[in-house]
């Protein structure tokens, strides 16, 4: 709509701009052709921006699969706008003629009906991650709607928080610092770390706070929670890695970073440089570059036949992957194989990474 | 012309007892909190005040003025986070070789000073209203910084910058220091250069002000950059706390400044109001969210009672009686 708003404007300026836009227009009309040529299948990305690190690493994932299989890659970006997201996959299934493989983080739950069915009706093979209505499922589309992936808040919070009591030697009082109320994440690993206190009764939650998933509020919040439990606080659990970075800054001006153990979800760059200096005591992430392309590599092999998706099992076609834990064990070779240098991922290991259905 | 404590002691004197009601809620809230939590008054606790004060100190001070002159500053958020940007870029970190100390700082508080300086034209020259010249350059800063630092977090690693929050003086953080001395900057600016007394004019009557042979655009331009130079100060302390920064820096310290400046008993309406009241506002806020944490109060209610105190410190401190309109 925008778009062609803006050639009849531009078109109103002067003739010169019309016809280079006609001109576009027609190169346009003209790819598909080029792309129909080919025999193999395309690999389409559709994520949500390149401003953030996560989907960053997500893209660059998904090309090192493409190149390894030696397949034409396409990256669509939907700026947070469903709309966007969902027109661009539309002009990418009438571009290849259907024979394309999708690996799409879904903007919004709701995104991921139309998405599904349009891919269905073209012929095209989908694979979602973690945004997905709960009445949606793959199975209902065989063969196209391969697997939907999503990662186990309440097992990460969990994780995080048993690395955290046994940082700090079984006992003693925490603070946690949660995510934005609303959120799913953030209750999901929130009950995570419920589960973790319930069974450790010698730990104490002396308060749990929430800081919206920001440095800023963590760091100022948790000079409030130094003053009010001072020494008592002997660790802190932080739902993201942003608001336990926020937090360790905060005890650096204390002269407290590196006494009072961290820790986060996400994986940050900052967070694992923390963890090498024993700053953090572990975080967890879902690790976006396995993300990328092992969600592309289940599409491409249910296309070209390599297995049948109505004949996996339901937790091939709907389950929890691997988070990956970055603690004082691993933190020196995570560093040299996922920072210094782009990770080694098996592409055939397709279900390596399943922990499991997920729950109702 | 009043001197700084002359003007305190005509607040205290009593002449007009509403200028006493921030100060009053001030008092009653730490008295409050005391009673509820004696750690509130440990030395520990008060300096840990000042440090989360600091930021929004500096911050409020730049508002001040805007608000005064009966405009609106919206690009608070924008700034700060170019400011932060630039200096963590130009500064030792962990994304390019760059190095250039102290300049780097410098070359962030100009940023800052630009961004307003282009908010005070385009609001004069292209005869925009403030609240939407500053609201594009809230958005025009944002993107800046995500555009430069590629959406990611980039770390501050010059240890002389950092240590204007992990330095301390007196016992008080280098960055405290820092914010004192905005207030005194803008104190002086405020009460004793015509700048100041030209920017409160304007903000009781700009017509009258202008007939007076003041030369409006030159004051709201020079009051805008002015700003801007306090939202530098503000960024590049915001970077040296986080030892980072990251395009959302910024996320909430306009809501949060603004909230200062109004609890202090500036009126939104321009002309009444200054940066003593500016500072009184900082302290009740950073003093409400402190009490809030030391009182144990659950984060789910945290915010509604935040908003009650809200209403209630304007409640007291407006002289809502000579308001002839409310809108």
């Amino acid at each position: 709509m925008k778009d062609s708003n803006g050639l009849v404007f531009s078109g109103r300026l002067s003739r010169r701009t019309l016809m280079l836009g006609a001109a576009a227009g027609a190169a346009t009309l003209a790819m598909p052709n080029v792309l129909r040529a080919a025999d193999k299948p395309t690999l389409v990305t559709s994520i949500r921006s390149l401003s953030n690190p996560y989907h960053a690493v997500w893209k660059t994932g998904a090309e090192a699969y493409a190149k390894w299989a030696g397949l034409e890659h396409v990256t669509l970006v939907s700026e947070g706008n469903s709309e966007k997201g969902i027109a661009d996959i539309k002009a990418m299934l009438a571009k290849t003629n259907g024979n394309m493989v999708l690996n799409s983080d879904p903007n919004d739950t709701p995104d991921a009906r139309p998405i599904v069915e349009a891919c269905a009706k073209a012929g095209a093979y989908v694979v979602t991650q973690w945004n997905k209505p709960a009445d949606l499922h793959p199975k209902d589309f065989n063969p196209n709607y391969v697997s939907h992936i999503e990662f186990d808040g309440i097992a990460s919070g969990k994780t995080i928080a048993e690395i955290l009591f046994k940082a700090i030697g079984g006992k003693g009082g925490i603070v946690a610092l949660g995510g934005l109320i609303s959120t799913t994440a953030a209750i999901e690993r929130k009950k995570g770390l419920d589960a973790a206190l319930a069974a450790n009764p010698d730990i104490k939650l002396l308060d749990f706070q929430v800081a919206n998933w920001k440095s800023t509020e963590a760091f100022d919040l948790m000079g409030n929670l130094l003053t009010r439990f001072g020494d008592d606080i002997k660790g802190i659990w932080a739902a993201n890695d942003d608001m336990g970075s926020g937090a360790l800054e905060a005890l650096r001006a204390e002269n407290l970073a590196g006494k009072v153990p961290i820790v986060g979800v996400d994986g940050i760059k900052t967070a694992v440089d923390a963890v090498r200096t024993g700053e953090f005591a572990c975080t967890i992430t879902s690790d976006p570059f396995w993300q990328g392309g092992m969600g592309l590599a289940i599409g491409y092999n249910a296309k070209i036949g390599k297995f049948d998706p109505a004949k996996e099992p339901p937790e091939h076609r709907e389950f929890y992957g691997k988070a990956v834990l970055i603690s004082h064990d691993n933190v020196e070779e995570y560093y040299k194989t996922n920072v210094e240098s782009k990770p080694e991922i098996n592409w055939n290991d397709l279900w390596g990474r399943v922990t499991g259905a997920i729950r109702a | 012309m009043t001197f700084l404590p002359g003007r305190i002691a005509i607040m205290l004197g009593g002449r007009r007892w509403r200028s006493l009601a921030p100060l009053a809620v001030l008092v009653v809230l730490c008295v409050l909190i005391t009673i509820a939590n004696p750690n509130f008054i440990e030395l520990r606790n008060l300096v840990r005040l000042a440090n989360s004060a600091a930021v929004p100190l500096t911050l409020a001070m730049g508002l001040t003025f805007i608000i005064v002159m009966g405009s609106i500053d919206l690009s608070v958020e924008g700034t700060l986070s170019v400011a932060a940007m630039v200096v963590v870029l130009l500064a030792a970190n962990d994304s390019n070789g760059n190095d250039y100390g102290w300049w780097a700082v410098l070359a962030a508080i100009a940023a800052g000073t630009v961004m307003g300086l282009i908010s005070g034209l385009v609001q004069t020259m292209l005869r925009i209203p403030s609240f939407m010249a500053t609201l594009g350059m809230w958005f025009i800063g944002l993107g800046l910084s995500v555009y430069m630092l590629g959406g990611s977090a980039i770390r501050l690693n010059d240890a002389s910058i950092r240590n204007l929050a992990l330095h301390r003086f007196l016992g008080l953080p280098l960055a405290v220091w820092v914010a004192l001395g905005a207030f005194a900057l803008a104190a002086v600016i405020q009460y004793h250069t015509r700048l100041g007394r030209h920017i409160l004019a304007i903000g009781g009557d700009e017509d009258v002000t202008k007939l007076s042979g003041v030369n409006v655009v030159r004051v709201r331009i020079a009051a805008f950059a002015l700003a801007g130079f306090f939202f530098g100060i503000a960024g590049v302390l915001a970077a040296a706390q986080l030892g980072q920064s990251h395009a959302v820096i910024g996320d909430g310290r306009l809501f949060a400044a603004v909230t200062a400046v109004v609890v202090g008993g500036t009126a939104l309406t321009g002309g009444e109001g200054g940066v003593v009241n500016t500072l009184i506002g900082v302290l009740i806020v950073t003093v409400l969210a402190n009490g809030m944490i030391l009182l144990g109060i659950s984060p789910y209610i945290q915010q509604t009672v935040q908003g009650l105190m809200i209403i209630a410190a304007v409640a007291l401190s407006l002289d809502r009686v000579r308001l002839k309109i409310v809108k």
